[in-house]
């Protein structure tokens, strides 16, 4: 099919715009006709029939660029723009950003060409469609999994290639030359003695008369590492747009949006998930000024949200208010008079201490097999005088971001118009317009149906304050969606509160796991892993579909964990030893489970990591000695061969993808990404040198002090880290230096790189030392930040040290996000044994040491 | 409900509210001013800190009525709105301090009240002024270095 035919079947097919086109059109209607002035100078002309991401202002030369993903500190907005722009020559002074609403079918990115072949996981789940996507509409503004620049790099590139090529064939047309005499730079075409700016219209008009250029040749195109500007920071720091206004106090995050006649929205929920209102009395809460109307949030059809109710809310009261703080006042009348009925309700009888004992039974007995070698692990394994033993602990936490929830809805003539700080644009889009439909929230949407709640859902993005996973959940955005259907006509602002973000977080899982293995002399022969942690999956479903949804997201069927969570640290467990088993137990959840910022990773990594050192001791060992024996010789882990059907890699291929282009042209389409334990032990053997381990180890030993090691592979990205701790004469604990290295490929934005680890380490730090939810009756026991802590400036450590390897520069980049926390709680365990404390298996660790607070 | 003069960023407004409404949500809701930010309501977190006559303030936790005698400045009013920026939001640019920058107008309020007190703080006085302010996405590392920059010291 030629690229006229296809996209003409698209529109056919109804999947609508969005293929990625590499090239400029630029229709003369479009230039002078039917755009309006204003549209114009906002929005520019589109560079590229279905483009998206790039359109230009003529005359002006203004390259405005739309950011589609979620800014919530990584500097994505500016990082992948500045990606587009350096491929394009643009001058970053004459460059715009413009953030997306939700329009996830504008920013799928198909193959730019037809693929016949059978492509392996994870793109056969898009083959029911008609098109092939190497990122499908569906998630493709959701910014989770570390996964914005690992996915983008490339179509950002091919985005700003085929535009330069573009403007450098349409210049070799104004001025009569050879298209290879046109060179780009820096917003100019140049040929000879000659010139044109980006936005003549002359260039322009020439460039609306070419077609696309070809895939091939727009590869062919891209820059050489060479010739970056931006890109791994080669010539110039990469730009970051939004950091003047940051320090000023001038961007718009969730809360800050002012719309005539708008009122402010605070929610009494039921503590207890699936909890019901039994009676309420709203004649206090309306006597408070300002206080307009006291109102239920759920239509009475609909069941209370929470375990099994996708992302149906809680059941809760809303006072809606003039400002903020009469509905802070008008909440606290109303408070006392709410009577909750939880009478029939399975989990008012969560307790999260009685919960830890049955995670710990879960562990006891054999569980679904995760992943074996060929032989067998079985009881004769194990020799009493050899074995070691231990359980890990993780409770739930919370995400806490700095931004509490909040979300600003109107509904107006069967139409409703959001703003609001989500992750996840286009799923809290569908939300919403789930309850604007009426339809059921577990019910599957067909193409139709999407495409109708893209048109009467408007969602607008501001700048996140902060996310960590919490505002992937579309819950608060579905309770303002509520409101504003009964407020027809009047902008409702819901604003949560910190104890509403502490009190009704979707809470990372909590988790168990239970390590044997045996060593004999020095090395280990056997080991087991069990893990049971409350999976996401059991919040998100009910369990009447939990096997059609385990189908769909790779093995576990509810109370066990999912294939997305397994493959976080369990089926790519790093170490060679002879003989593995690796199982997964069930738990059940009874309060609302989500993401936090590296989710399973976190406790996967807790306990392999901490249990290595454990090993390392009995064996007599040096921990990164001993760590790198376990991790064996660099090899590819071969999951299939030892009983892993579907390894979920943060949804990418392990293997590359070389598929023939236009003709008989074999190009690499997609680059793998295995789990290679070469990186693994490249970034140990690299923090061991930057921390000077071997000496600091020899020269604190027997002393109060020490160093701990831990390494992981999470979001196809390898870290190491090295945590160096003391005890003083009252055993407080200090954090001298915390070291840590991280191969994430090609560092795009070496600066952002660093800024999120170095937060890894704060945020790991935190959750380590100091994170803890517990629940009682089935309700959260924490509220604020004074019995939810959270790591300050005088807790942190003075040295934090960033490494980041140096790579090829045609690797291809990897996540970074999340990659930072999972090895900061094994590796301050480890440190803590190895200055003469205690070995914690548990989280929050303050319980056993004295940390300063 | 009884009338307030508040003196913001060297401008007199004159506003109707509860008396026991907190000062930030005088600033925010009333004189639309959204640089200042929410983040506990109880002095914990410090995104909402402004000056009071150039302490550094949490102003969930002072009610409009205990401030209307004083000067009041906010992250809008630090840089005199289009004049040059602060030492500190200049060195913050410098150092690529800020990630989601929710918390970063309280922890440059916070600072700026720091230097004013201490022109070359250490790492202690440093501790001690900023200990109020958490920011999640843990830029606490930075946002001791732009410090150290602010005040011309080693950074």
């Amino acid at each position: 099919m030629s690229n006229v035919t296809r996209r003409k079947f698209l529109r056919d097919a109804g999947i609508g715009a969005g293929a990625l086109v590499w090239g400029c059109y630029i229709a003369p209607d479009d230039l002078f006709g039917k755009l309006s002035l204003p549209k114009l100078i906002h929005e520019g002309v589109p560079l590229g029939k279905d483009n998206f991401f790039v359109s230009i202002v003529p005359i002006e030369g203004t390259i405005v660029i739309t950011t589609h993903r979620a800014e919530m500190g990584q500097g994505i907005r500016s990082s992948l723009a500045a990606v587009l722009a350096d491929e394009m020559e643009a001058d970053w002074d004459r460059v715009r950003l413009i953030q997306a609403r939700a329009a996830s079918d504008k920013y799928a990115i198909k193959f730019p060409f037809e693929v016949k072949n059978e492509l392996p996981f994870p793109y056969e789940k898009t083959y029911t469609l008609k098109e092939q996507y190497l990122i499908p509409a569906e998630g493709s503004q959701f910014t989770d999994s570390s996964r914005s620049m690992t996915a983008y790099f490339k179509p950002m590139r091919l985005f700003g290639a085929g535009v330069r090529l573009t403007f450098e064939r349409a210049t070799a047309k104004v001025f009569n030359v050879d298209v290879s005499e046109c060179h780009a730079r820096q917003h100019k075409i140049y040929a000879g003695n000659n010139s044109i700016d980006f936005g003549d219209p002359r260039l322009l008009f020439h460039a609306s008369k070419l077609g696309d250029p070809k895939y091939v040749d727009v590869d062919d195109a891209l820059k050489k590492p060479k010739d970056w500007v931006f890109i791994n920071a080669a010539k110039k720091p990469m730009p970051f747009a939004d950091a003047e206004d940051m320090v000023t106090g001038k961007p718009i995050y969730g809360a800050d949006y002012h719309l005539d006649g708008m009122l402010t929205a605070m929610i009494e929920r039921c503590p207890v998930a699936n909890g019901q209102i039994k009676s309420f009395d709203a004649t206090a809460a309306l006597a408070v000024p300002g206080v307009r109307n006291v109102q239920r949030v759920l239509p009475p059809n609909l069941p209370p949200g929470g375990v099994g109710q996708a992302f149906i809310p809680h059941a809760g009261i809303a006072v809606i208010a003039d400002n903020t703080w009469a509905a802070l006042k008008g909440r606290r009348a109303l408070r006392p008079t709410i009577v909750w009925d939880n009478d029939q309700n399975p989990n008012a009888a969560y307790d999260s201490t009685n919960f830890r004992q049955t995670l710990k039974d879960s562990t006891a007995s054999k569980g679904n097999l995760v992943r074996r070698t060929k032989a067998d692990v079985t009881d004769a394994d194990f020799d009493s005088a050899n074995t070691v033993e231990a359980e890990y602990y993780v409770p739930h936490l919370a995400q806490a971001p700095m931004e509490p929830p909040v979300a600003t809805a109107l509904f107006k003539n069967g139409t409703i118009e959001i703003w609001a700080p989500t992750q996840n644009p286009d799923g809290a889009q569908q939300a919403v317009g789930r309850v604007l439909l009426n339809i059921a929230p577990e019910a599957d949407l067909d193409e139709g149906t999407k495409k109708r709640i893209r048109e009467i859902v408007t969602l607008h993005m501001p700048l996140l304050g902060g996310g960590f996973g919490r505002k992937s959940k579309p819950d608060y955005i579905i309770e303002a969606a509520f409101l504003a259907i009964q407020n027809p006509g009047v902008p409702i602002r819901l604003q949560w509160t910190r104890e509403d973000d502490i009190q009704f977080s979707y809470y990372n899982a909590v988790s168990s796991q239970y390590m044997k293995a045996n060593v004999e002399g020095k090395k280990t022969t056997a080991l087991l892993q069990r893990s049971a942690f409350t999976s996401f999956f059991g919040t998100l479903f009910p369990e009447s579909r939990a096997k059609a949804r385990a189908e769909m997201f790779g093995g576990g069927v509810y109370p066990y964990g999912s294939g997305i969570e397994r493959a976080q640290g369990l089926e790519d467990m790093p170490f060679n030893v002879p003989k593995l088993l690796i199982e997964n137990c069930p738990a059940k959840n009874y309060i609302r489970v989500g993401w936090m910022r590296s989710v399973a990773n976190l406790y996967h990594a807790f306990a392999i990591g901490s249990f290595a050192d454990e090993l390392a001791r009995k064996a007599g060992e040096d921990s990164k000695k001993y760590l790198l024996e376990l991790i064996g010789e660099g090899r590819l882990l071969d999951l299939p061969s030892e009983k892993v059907a579907l390894y979920r890699n943060n949804e990418l291929p392990i293997d590359i993808i070389n598929l023939p282009v236009e003709g008989s042209q074999v190009r690499q389409i997609v680059p793998g990404y295995p789990p290679d334990t070469h990186h693994l032990r490249a970034v140990v053997q690299k923090v061991a040198e930057v921390s000077q381990w071997d000496d600091n180890v020899r020269k604190y030993s027997g002393t109060r002090r020490g160093l701990g090691i831990a390494a992981h592979r999470s979001f196809l990205s390898y870290v190491a880290t090295v945590i160096d701790v003391s005890f003083n004469e009252k055993d407080e604990l200090t954090i001298n230096n915390v070291y840590t290295v991280v191969d994430c490929g090609l560092a795009v934005n070496p600066d952002r790189v660093k800024a999120q680890m170095e937060g890894a380490v704060v945020y790991g730090l935190s959750a380590a030392l100091l994170g803890e939810i517990t629940v009682k009756n089935g309700a959260v026991e924490q509220h604020n930040f004074d019995d939810y802590p959270v790591l300050r400036i005088h807790q942190t450590p003075r040295n934090i040290d960033v490494t980041i390897m140096e790579v090829d520069k045609e690797t291809p980049p990897t996540g970074i996000g999340e990659v930072g926390v999972p090895t900061i709680a094994p590796a301050l365990a480890n440190a803590i044994v190895a200055a003469g404390g205690p070995r914690i298996r548990e989280i929050p660790f303050y319980r056993k040491v004295k940390v300063l607070l | 409900m009884p009338i307030f003069q508040l003196n913001v960023n060297g401008k007199r407004h004159t506003v109707n509210v509860d008396g026991n409404m907190p000062l930030l949500w005088a600033i925010r809701d009333v004189l639309g001013l959204k640089g200042t930010k929410f983040g506990c309501g109880v002095a914990q977190c410090g995104a909402c800190t402004v000056h009071l006559d150039g302490r550094a303030v949490r102003s969930c936790s002072v009610d409009v009525g205990a401030a209307q005698l004083s000067n009041i400045t906010t992250i809008e009013g630090l840089s005199y709105d289009g004049g040059e920026l602060h030492p500190c939001q200049k060195a913050w640019i410098e150092l690529g301090v800020p990630q989601c920058g929710f918390c970063q107008p309280g922890q440059i309020m916070s600072a700026a009240a720091l230097l004013k007190a201490h022109p070359h703080p250490d790492d202690t006085q440093i501790d001690d002024a900023m200990r109020g302010n958490i920011c999640r996405c843990g830029t606490y590392p930075r946002i001791r270095a732009a410090i150290h920059k602010a005040a011309g010291d080693r950074t």
